[in-house]
């Protein structure tokens, strides 16, 4: 579903230097797998979804990546999106003046728009708001405030798993979405996410913590450093690290 | 030793415009024959250059206003609609409102310049003790519109003014408010917003002159400017010495759409009081670009995703708007315009 094959990225600095994060990434998710990538701070992982998902900045300067057989990199966020692919950010963005519902209206129809299928009407959408928001334990007052605008960190990381109930994308790539959320607003997000989990739909869960993987259990888990995939292997792999650290690891890397 | 003024076709278009006028236009014939239109030279106008602008305007025209009737007889809840229209050539009109004692009026004024027109247009306004005026300013103007809207208002105690204008531009689009601020119990709320597509001009000129104790004046100005358009925010409030406990705050702050955007902002306060609170603030920005690939990831075409920032940043003091389907309105002109930014 999602291949990606000897990545390599850069990116400017703030004195307009050249950084490389990503050095040769190669990685392949199935249709209905999850696979977990762990690895230490600063490693790439959050480079890896933004070149996935196609922010300005981050330059592809070798390798492919291909989603459902169409390669990504000359394609727009957007269109990227409504190929479906999304993103759990790390660090959800605040959008002032924009209410969440308004928001998560204009983006299901603009991704149905670029696919060709027809508008949700109001009532249907509100219908459909209401269910998912009901599943992830999220107020209808919420939704009417502005876009992540003063919420706690925890409730960021949930609003971002209700979009992707309401936008049901195909491939999610999930940013340490587990970091933040107390233990019952893990086990709902978790509970979320699994619901997800589809024949059809693939996951990359980026996290720290086992305590996630416990939740939504991994087929395959990657362990990343230096802007590559160094190791990888069963759920096993994840409780190892937690055991051992990253050292043994890091060292194969280099 | 003063200078030989030769006038340009514009400024003798003006002063044949204002042949035999009386009043307010009659002081505008004055000044247009013996300083010609104002140039950048003239501090007042130092980003503005009305001269340079109007070159290319020649002939008298008609500056056609519909609804002054309305401005006879007023009375509580009245709504007042003038449409003012610039043909091509130089024009100028006038006309006067009085808000009665506690009277409470909506005034909308659209102002619509054509292509090689030289507009003028001014409003003096009175609100008597506790009226309140809800004053509207709309600019619908051609690309090659050139445009002067200025009112002077007065307020008398316990009034209320809340101003809000909209000015999408022009090949110059100035709009000047001057008000008397009595303080004791009299408050004012003025503000807008300006969205300038290449090309377009706009300016917003405001001075409030605090005479008496007490007084609050909250101003906010927001602007969008793309690569191309300029916008000007002159904005200054005097506090005189009799004017202790005045409150007044003015904000203005705009967004730089694209490398070639110019704005250009001069907040001033001149207080003579000691006991006073007032403050301004300026502020530039570029669109936020975490924001805009955050929306685009979830499936927002690039456009939409801009014009839906822009329109949020300045939604702020149309919100001060009261009543809802003006508001609506104001902001869907707004809306109108963005597309030409993207
Ligand atoms: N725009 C940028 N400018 C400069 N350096 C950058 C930029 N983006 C990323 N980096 C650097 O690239 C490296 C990888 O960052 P990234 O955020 O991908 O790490 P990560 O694996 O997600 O870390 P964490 O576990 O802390 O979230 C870091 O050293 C980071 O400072
Ligand atoms: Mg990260």
């Amino acid at each position: 579903m999602l291949k990606i094959n000897n990545l390599h990225n850069k990116v400017e600095t703030q004195d307009g230097e050249e950084k490389a994060i990503l050095k040769g990434l190669s990685l392949e998710v199935p249709a209905g797998e999850v696979h977990a990538i762990m690895g230490p701070n600063g490693s790439g992982k959050s480079t890896l979804s933004y070149v996935l998902t196609g922010r300005d900045g981050y330059e592809v300067t070798d390798g492919e990546m291909a989603f459902l057989g169409e390669e990504l990199g000359e394609l727009a966020p957007e269109e990227r999106a409504a190929l479906g692919l999304y993103l759990s950010f790390q660090y959800p963005v605040e959008i002032p003046g924009v209410p969440t519902i308004t928001f998560l209206k204009e983006a299901l129809n603009a991704q149905r728009a670029t696919r060709g299928e027809e508008e949700v009407s109001a009532p249907e959408f509100m219908k459909l708001i209401r269910e998912k928001a009901k599943q992830l334990n999220v107020s209808m007052d919420m939704l009417k405030r502005p876009v992540n605008v003063g919420f706690s960190g925890g409730e960021k990381k949930r609003m971002e798993i209700l979009q992707a109930l309401v936008l049901e994308p195909k491939f999610l790539i999930l940013d340490e979405t587990d970091s933040g959320l107390d233990i019952d607003a893990l086990k709902i997000v978790s509970d979320g996410v699994n619901a997800l989990r589809s024949p059809e739909r693939g996951m990359l869960v980026i996290t720290h913590y086992q305590r996630l993987l416990d939740h939504i259990t991994p087929d395959v888990v990657h362990v990343m450093a230096d802007g590559r995939i160094v190791k990888s292997g069963g759920p096993e792999l994840a409780h190892e690290l937690e055991a051992e650290g990253y050292d043994k690891f890091i060292g194969e890397a280099a | 030793m003063t200078a030989i003024l030769t006038h340009t076709q514009a400024e003798k278009a003006l002063i044949g415009a204002l042949d035999g006028a009386t009043g307010w236009r009659a002081h505008l014939r004055e000044a247009t024959q013996r300083d010609g239109l104002p140039t950048r030279r003239n501090e007042f106008w130092k980003w503005s250059d009305l001269r340079r602008a109007a070159n290319d305007v020649s002939g008298v025209g008609r500056l056609d206003v519909t609804g002054l009737d309305g401005l006879t007889n007023v009375k509580d809840g009245d709504r007042i609609e003038l449409a003012v229209a610039a043909s091509a050539g130089a024009s100028a009109a006038d006309a006067a409102l009085v808000v009665p004692a506690g009277a409470s009026v909506t005034l909308v004024e659209t102002l619509k310049g054509a292509a090689g027109s030289l507009g003028n247009w001014h409003m003096t306004i009175r609100l008597e003790a506790g009226a309140r005026l809800d004053r509207v300013v709309i600019t619908d103007h051609d690309a090659d519109a050139v445009f002067v809207g200025s009112a002077e208002i007065e307020l008398a105690e316990t009034a209320t003014l809340n101003q809000t204008m909209v000015d999408t531009g022009a090949r110059l689009s100035r709009n000047e408010t001057h008000v008397t601020h009595p303080g004791q119990g009299a408050s004012i709320t003025m503000g807008g917003a300006y969205v300038l597509a290449a090309g377009r001009h706009a300016d917003t000129t405001n001075l409030v002159h605090h005479t008496g104790p007490g007084g609050v004046t909250q101003q906010l100005v927001k602007g969008a400017v793309a690569s191309g358009g300029h916008g000007v925010f002159q904005g200054k409030f005097i506090v005189d010495r009799a004017a202790q406990q005045t409150d007044a705050r003015m904000t203005h702050r705009a967004l730089m759409l694209g490398e070639r955007a110019e704005i250009d902002a001069k907040p001033e306060l001149e207080i003579y009081a000691d006991d006073v609170q007032c403050a301004h603030g300026n502020a530039l920005g570029t669109l936020d670009e975490t924001a805009l690939f955050y929306m685009r990831q979830r499936g927002l075409p690039k456009a939409r995703a801009r014009a839906l920032l822009i329109e949020s940043y300045l939604a702020e003091p149309l919100d001060r708007v009261q009543d809802e389907a003006l508001r609506e309105r104001l902001k869907a002109s707004l809306r109108a315009r963005l597309g030409a930014l993207i």
